[in-house]
C-alpha cells in the first residue's frame, strides 16, 4: 500500500482538491441559508479523502481553513483539525471502513473522538474555550454547572461533533456511492466503492 | 511510412465489459484532413484519445496493437512531448479553460508557460494567434465569463498557439449554435491551409462533406469503411453502419434509385445544384425541387 | 507584469507585507501587558486607511472578532479560577483574575486577527502564490490555490441554481428544521456529482496544455522586489531588536 506521495497526488487527485475545498465552503453557506444547526463543512474533505487517499485529504482540509482564514483568521489554527479529518478518513478508506452504513457510523464515532482530542486544546489554549458561535452557549451551560473549562469544552464538543461528524460521513458515503464506476476507477482509492 | 499508423489496435477500459476499439488498422498521412463519423458510442472519442495518448497514459486500461506517431509508439512518448506534437480539443467548452487565468490573453499563454517558453516569445505567439483567429475583442475578457462558442474558440487558440503538427478535434461544435459552429470550422480550415494534419470527429455531415478529404466510418468500435470523402459519403452502405449522409447525397442516391441520370452523386449544395441543372430526366417525370 | 498602484503599502512585495504581519504576531508575545496588543488593532486600521481598505477591514473585524471577544470576556470573567471576587450574583462570580486573563487573551487575538486580516486585504492571493512559486513551491500548488478561488464562486452560483430548480420541483427550503434539512441533500448531491465529474475533463485539458511537461515553467505574470521592500524589512528588523532589548533590559 506504501507507494509514496507521488502515487497519491495524481493529476486528477490534485484537481479534486479545489473541488473539495469549494464543497466545504459552499456547504458552510448552504447550512446558513437553510438554517441547519450543524457545520457539515468537512464533507468536501471527507469526500476527497475517501477516493483520493489520506494525503490528498489532508491537503484539502488544510487548504480549506487557509482559504477561510482570508476572511476569518480564527479559522487558521483549526486547519490542524481539518487536516486530521482528511488524514483519518483517508486512512479509514484504505482500511475499507466505508463499505456499509454500519461501518461508516463506527468510523464516525472514532473520528469524533480524534477530532475532539485535537480541537479541544486549540480551542481552550488559543481562544479560552470560546469560538464565537452557537457552541459557546452550550459550553457556558456546562461551565455554569460547575465543570472546568477543559471538561466543558470537551463535553460540548462531544455533543455537537458526534452528530456532525457521523452525519457528514454518512452523507459523503451516500454521495460517493452514487459516483460512476468509470470515474471512481480513475482514483487510487476509488475501487472500494465500486458497485461490482 | 505513414505519419500516424494504427496496426490491429484494440482497447478495453479498466472498468467495463469488452473492447471499445476492435482491431483498428488506420493510416494517416501528413497534412490530410480526416473526419471520423459514426453513431454515438461507436468508438470515435476513444479513437481520438488513443491518438492523443490519453489512452493508455491517462485512462489506463488495456491497449493492444501498435500506435505509431511519426514512427514512435504512443507508449514511449512523454505527455509533455505529445502536447507539442498533437493538439487536442474536445466537446465541452466549459472544462477546456485552465480555470486559473484572468484574461483570454493569459489563458492562451498558459500552454507555452507550461513548456517553459521565454516570456517575449510567448507574447509574440499569443498576439499572432489572436490575430489569426480574429479574437482580438476577447483578449482582456475573463475566460470564465465567455459564451460557449467564445470559450471553444479560446480553447482552440490555446492549443494552436503551441503549434502542434496534428490537431485531434473531438466534436467541437456539438454544444454550439450554427454561428459558433461556422466560426470553429473556419479555424479548422485555416489550420488545414497551414499544413496541419487534422483529425475531426463530427456529426455535422454537411460540413464534413464540404471540408474533409478522408473519412473513417466507425461502428461498434471498428473502422468499417475508410476512403475519400467522395467515395464514402456517396455510398448508401454508410447509412447501414449508423452514420449519416449529407442530404444532397441522399437526394442524388434517391434520384439514382429512380434511374435518373445523375452521374456523380452530389455531396455539397453547390454540386447538387449543378447535378440538378444538368439533369436529363426521363420522360413524363417532373423534377422535384426541394 | 503587475501594475504599480503608487501606494507604498500596496506595492510592497508579498513577503514584505507578510513580515509586517509576522512582526505584529511576534511582538505581541514579547511585549508585556494587554495595551500593546490592543494598540495593534487601531494601527492595522490606520494602515488599512492608507491602503484604502479601511471599511473592509473594519467590517471583517466586527464580524469575526467582536463576537468572539465578547464571549471570551463573558466566559473567562465568570469561570476563570481565582479568589479576587469583584461582584457576585447567585452562582455567578465576577473575578479579577478572569478579567485580567480575558484582557491579555483578547488583546493577542485582536492583534493577530487584525494583522492577518490586514495582510489579506492588501495582498492578493495571486501575488502570494506567485511569490511562493518563486521561492520554489511547485506550480501545481499555485494551480490548486488559484483554481480553488475560481471554483468557489462558480459553485456558489451553481448551488443557488440547483436550489431554485429544486424549489420549482416542489422541494421546500422554508419551514421547520425537518423540512429545511430535507432540502439539503437534493441540493448537495447534484452539486457535488457535477463538480467532481468535471475534474476528468479538466485533467485532459491540462494535459493538452502541457501542464505536466517536465520542464521549468515560465510566467507572464511577474512581481518584483524594490528598494522600498529592503527599507521596510530593515526597519522591521531594527524595531524588533529595539523591542527585544527594551524587554530584556526591563
Amino acid at each position: 500500500m506504501k507507494k509514496g506521495l507521488k502515487f497519491d497526488f495524481t493529476l486528477i487527485a490534485i484537481l479534486l482538491i479545489p473541488i473539495g475545498v469549494a464543497i466545504n465552503v459552499v456547504i458552510s453557506q448552504l447550512v446558513q441559508v437553510l438554517r441547519i444547526p450543524l457545520y457539515l463543512d468537512a464533507i468536501g474533505t471527507m469526500l476527497v479523502a475517501m477516493i483520493a487517499g489520506p494525503w490528498v485529504g489532508l491537503v484539502t482540509g488544510g487548504l480549506t481553513n487557509v482559504i477561510k482564514s482570508i476572511f476569518s483568521p480564527t479559522e487558521l489554527p483549526f486547519a490542524i483539525v481539518s487536516m486530521v479529518i482528511g488524514l483519518t478518513v483517508g486512512y479509514f478508506s484504505i482500511k475499507k471502513m466505508f463499505t456499509s452504513v454500519g461501518k461508516t457510523i463506527i468510523a464516525g464515532v472514532i473520528l469524533t473522538f480524534i477530532v475532539i482530542i485535537v480541537s479541544t486544546p486549540i480551542s481552550v489554549i488559543l481562544f479560552g474555550g470560546s469560538t464565537g458561535d452557537s457552541s459557546s452557549a452550550v459550553r457556558a451551560i456546562f461551565l455554569a454547572s460547575g465543570q472546568g473549562i477543559w471538561k466543558s469544552v470537551f463535553s460540548s464538543n462531544l455533543l455537537i461533533e458526534s452528530i456532525d461528524k457521523i452525519l457528514s460521513l454518512l452523507i459523503t458515503y451516500t454521495i460517493v456511492k452514487k459516483m460512476s464506476d468509470r470515474y471512481l476507477s480513475k482514483h487510487n482509492y476509488g475501487q472500494n466503492f465500486l458497485d461490482s | 511510412m505513414s505519419f500516424i499508423q494504427l496496426k490491429n489496435v484494440s482497447y478495453k477500459y479498466p472498468i467495463g465489459k469488452g473492447d471499445v476499439l476492435k482491431g483498428i488498422n488506420v493510416k494517416i498521412e501528413k497534412g490530410g484532413f480526416y473526419a471520423l463519423i459514426g453513431a454515438n458510442g461507436s468508438g470515435k472519442t476513444t479513437f481520438c484519445n488513443v491518438l492523443r495518448g490519453f489512452v493508455p497514459h491517462f485512462y489506463k486500461g488495456d491497449l493492444r496493437g501498435d500506435v505509431l506517431i511519426d514512427g514512435k509508439d504512443i507508449r514511449e512518448w512523454e505527455m509533455g512531448e505529445l502536447a507539442q506534437k498533437i493538439g487536442f480539443v474536445f466537446q465541452n467548452p466549459f472544462t477546456q479553460i485552465s480555470g486559473v487565468k484572468e484574461t483570454v490573453f493569459e489563458e492562451i499563454a498558459f500552454g507555452l508557460e507550461n513548456l517553459g517558453v521565454d516570456v517575449d516569445i510567448i507574447i509574440q505567439k499569443v498576439e499572432e494567434v489572436i490575430g489569426l483567429l480574429g479574437i482580438d475583442y476577447l483578449r482582456d475578457k475573463n475566460p470564465q465569463e465567455l459564451s460557449g462558442g467564445q470559450k471553444q474558440r479560446v480553447a482552440l487558440a490555446s492549443i494552436i498557439v503551441m503549434e502542434p503538427e496534428i490537431l485531434v478535434i473531438d466534436e467541437p461544435t456539438s454544444q454550439l449554435d450554427p454561428r459558433g459552429t461556422e466560426e470553429i470550422f473556419k479555424i479548422i480550415e485555416l489550420m488545414k491551409l497551414k499544413g496541419k494534419t487534422i483529425i475531426l470527429a463530427e456529426h455535422k455531415i454537411e460540413l464534413i462533406a464540404e471540408k474533409a478529404e478522408q473519412i473513417l466510418v466507425f461502428q461498434d468500435g471498428e473502422v468499417v469503411m475508410q476512403g475519400t470523402t467522395e467515395e464514402i459519403l456517396t455510398d448508401p452502405q454508410v447509412l447501414e453502419y449508423g452514420a449519416a449522409l449529407p442530404q444532397y447525397a441522399l437526394l442524388g442516391l434517391e434520384m439514382k434509385k429512380r434511374n435518373w441520370e445523375v452521374g456523380q452523386i452530389p455531396l455539397t449544395e453547390q454540386q447538387a445544384i449543378t447535378t440538378v441543372k444538368g439533369l436529363s430526366h426521363p420522360k413524363g417525370e417532373q423534377v422535384c425541387h426541394s | 507584469m503587475k501594475e504599480k498602484s503608487n501606494n507604498l503599502l500596496l506595492d510592497l512585495y508579498p513577503s514584505t507585507k507578510f513580515l509586517i504581519t509576522l512582526f505584529i504576531i511576534i511582538t505581541v508575545f514579547i511585549v508585556k501587558g494587554y495595551l500593546y496588543g490592543y494598540l495593534m488593532v487601531p494601527l492595522c486600521l490606520l494602515l488599512a486607511l492608507y491602503a484604502k481598505v479601511f471599511k473592509e477591514l473594519l467590517g471583517l473585524l466586527i464580524k469575526t472578532l467582536l463576537v468572539l471577544i465578547t464571549f471570551i470576556f463573558l466566559i473567562q470573567s465568570f469561570f476563570y479560577p481565582g479568589d479576587t471576587i469583584l461582584w457576585s450574583w447567585s452562582f455567578l462570580s465576577l473575578r479579577q483574575e478572569g478579567i485580567d486573563f480575558s484582557l491579555l487573551l483578547t488583546s493577542r487575538i485582536g492583534a493577530i486577527g487584525s494583522a492577518l486580516l490586514l495582510f489579506f486585504r492588501i495582498t492578493s492571493v495571486k501575488d502570494i502564490v506567485y511569490s511562493l512559486e518563486q521561492l520554489g513551491l511547485p506550480s501545481k500548488v499555485t494551480y490548486v490555490v488559484l483554481s480553488t478561488l475560481t471554483i468557489i464562486p462558480e459553485m456558489k452560483k451553481l448551488s443557488m441554481t440547483i436550489m431554485d430548480a429544486q424549489k420549482t420541483r416542489g422541494v421546500e427550503t422554508e419551514g421547520n428544521l425537518r423540512v429545511r434539512a430535507k432540502a439539503f441533500l437534493p441540493t448537495l448531491t447534484p452539486l457535488i456529482l457535477t463538480s467532481v465529474a468535471s475534474t476528468e475533463e479538466r485533467a485532459i485539458t491540462l494535459e493538452a496544455r502541457a501542464f505536466t511537461a517536465p520542464v521549468k515553467k515560465t510566467s507572464l505574470y511577474r512581481i518584483e522586489k524594490t528598494k522600498k521592500d529592503t527599507v521596510v524589512r530593515i526597519l522591521l528588523l531594527l524595531l524588533l531588536i529595539v523591542i527585544i532589548v527594551w524587554r530584556v533590559a526591563l
